[in-house]
């Protein structure tokens, strides 16, 4: 008897987790077809490649910045890449669950076989690969500033490393801002107000001499924790594992963040109560 | 033997104070005089922009404790046609050094860039630092480090221009040919 109770419920989690394990690639597939074949991401990723364009040529023709060394125009050129690239990660993904929300397709993914954590893996995925394409249409920037100094590929190392680290973490806040936000005009925001605010810190002089509370607080900021991090492997020629502290922040962005999205993922991932659209 | 010894009381009574004088000022701190600086090389070569870093090491070898010291990093052009603004070379350049007992060393680290191009020498003057000392001569100056740099445009306006410019055009037209297509099959 019980065993004729016990084997339909054991064959049932084992069909619910084979599902939710293809689940989300499901999901990623469908996200990323709408996000590159019929979305915004191709014309995301050229504004994004006219933006550095902009910037080798200058770092290549101004008299000022090409006072730069060679190091520093690739430095300036990745640290430019990743603070963009992330941006337009964030943007996607704070669009993800508000987004779909609001266009009154979220209704119909719920009642997909699909759990709720599968759909914002998914979604995460597919914001991600907006990153993943960013950082390769860097690459030839990096390649053609770069060449001739021999920190082409350390560059493109890092890049992939550290930006990737940095576009995971905000690209999962971005999902849980998106996940309990009322609109996508509060989600997309919210999300650009903590980028700036994240990013405000980079643009303060850093010549100047600063104290062990300013420190601190680099340290504790991923977003320039990782630009730190970059700065003293390409330009100061710091070993890899000498400044390895500055990637405590980011990483545990990606943990914290990425934790309470999957874990809190069957809560939040919900409708909200109204008409769509409004 | 009586003139004897009233010789040495004598001899004795007039050397007595300026021995106690000579241990009274080996107690007490003393300024930078007998403290001493130097860098770990003597000649840089590097190019425009290029950073650096110099150690220097001070050492106290007499027997009395220093007072403490400034410790101020300096570049001068040895050329009379390029203007030197050390501020611009180094954002850090003045550390304090404690107080150093008889023998004892440390190492101070200065973080250059060359912002100009020519001939150079950068040097560490030693200020003395402490409430009795500081405005008192002399100064300790360091052996120079002398610096070559080379002028150099280190990029090529033209090497860039395929990529700045290839790059955007194909993407712009495959997000284009993205856009007709979708109107096609909507």
């Amino acid at each position: 008897m019980s065993t004729s109770v016990s084997a339909p419920s054991v064959e049932g989690t084992q069909r619910a987790t084979r599902i939710d394990a293809q689940g989300w690639r499901v999901v990623a597939g469908q996200e990323c077809r709408d996000l590159w074949v019929s979305g915004r991401g191709p014309f995301l990723i050229f504004g994004f490649s006219v933006l550095l364009s902009g910037v080798t040529y200058l770092a290549a023709t101004n008299l000022d910045i090409n006072f730069l060394e060679q190091r520093e125009a690739v430095n300036l050129t990745l640290q430019m890449a990743v603070a963009v690239g992330v941006l337009v990660t964030l943007v996607v993904s704070a669009d993800g669950l508000s987004g779909e929300r609001e266009r009154g397709t979220l209704e119909s993914l719920l009642l997909t076989p699909v759990s709720r954590r599968a759909i914002v893996t998914g979604k995460l995925v597919a914001a991600l690969s907006v990153w993943f394409v960013a950082f390769v249409v860097t690459v030839p920037y990096l390649w053609v500033l770069g060449r001739g100094v021999s920190i082409v590929v350390q560059a493109v190392l890092l890049g992939l490393l550290v930006g990737t680290l940095v576009a995971l973490g905000l690209a999962a806040l971005g999902l849980l801002i998106s996940a309990v936000s009322t609109s996508n005009k509060v989600s997309l925001a919210v999300s650009l107000f903590l980028l700036l605010a994240l990013f405000a810190p980079t643009q303060l002089p850093s010549g100047l001499p600063q104290g062990w509370f300013f420190d601190v607080l680099a340290r504790l900021n991923p977003v320039t924790a990782a630009l730190h991090y970059i700065s003293a492997v390409l330009v100061s020629g710091h070993a890899w594992t000498r400044d390895l502290s500055y990637l405590v922040s980011p990483i545990l962005t990606v943990v914290l963040a990425g934790g309470a999205l999957i874990v809190l993922a069957p809560r939040i991932v919900r409708l909200h109560a109204g008409v769509s659209g409004e | 033997m009586r003139p004897l010894f009233v010789l040495i009381g004598m001899l004795l009574a007039l050397t007595a104070p300026a021995g106690l004088a000579a241990s009274s000022a080996a107690a007490a701190p003393v300024a930078t005089e007998a403290v001493e600086v130097t860098f770990d090389r003597n000649r840089v070569r590097t190019a425009l922009g290029g950073r650096f870093t110099l150690e220097t090491k001070i050492v106290n070898p007499g027997g009395a404790q220093t007072d403490p010291i400034l410790a101020h990093l300096n570049v001068a052009s040895l050329t009379s046609e390029v203007y030197v603004d050390p501020e611009d070379w180094s954002a850090d350049r003045s550390k304090e050094v404690a107080r150093l007992r008889p023998g004892q060393s440390t190492s101070l680290s200065w973080d250059i860039q060359a912002v100009n191009a020519g001939s150079f020498d950068v040097y560490v003057v030693l200020l003395p630092n402490g409430p009795s000392t500081a405005g008192e001569g002399p100064l300790v100056v360091s052996p120079p480090v002398h610096l070559e740099v080379a002028g150099r445009r280190t990029l090529s306006p033209g090497g860039v221009m395929p990529v700045v410019i290839v790059v955007p055009v194909l993407l712009g037209l495959v997000a284009a040919a993205a856009r007709f297509r979708l109107r096609g099959t909507g």
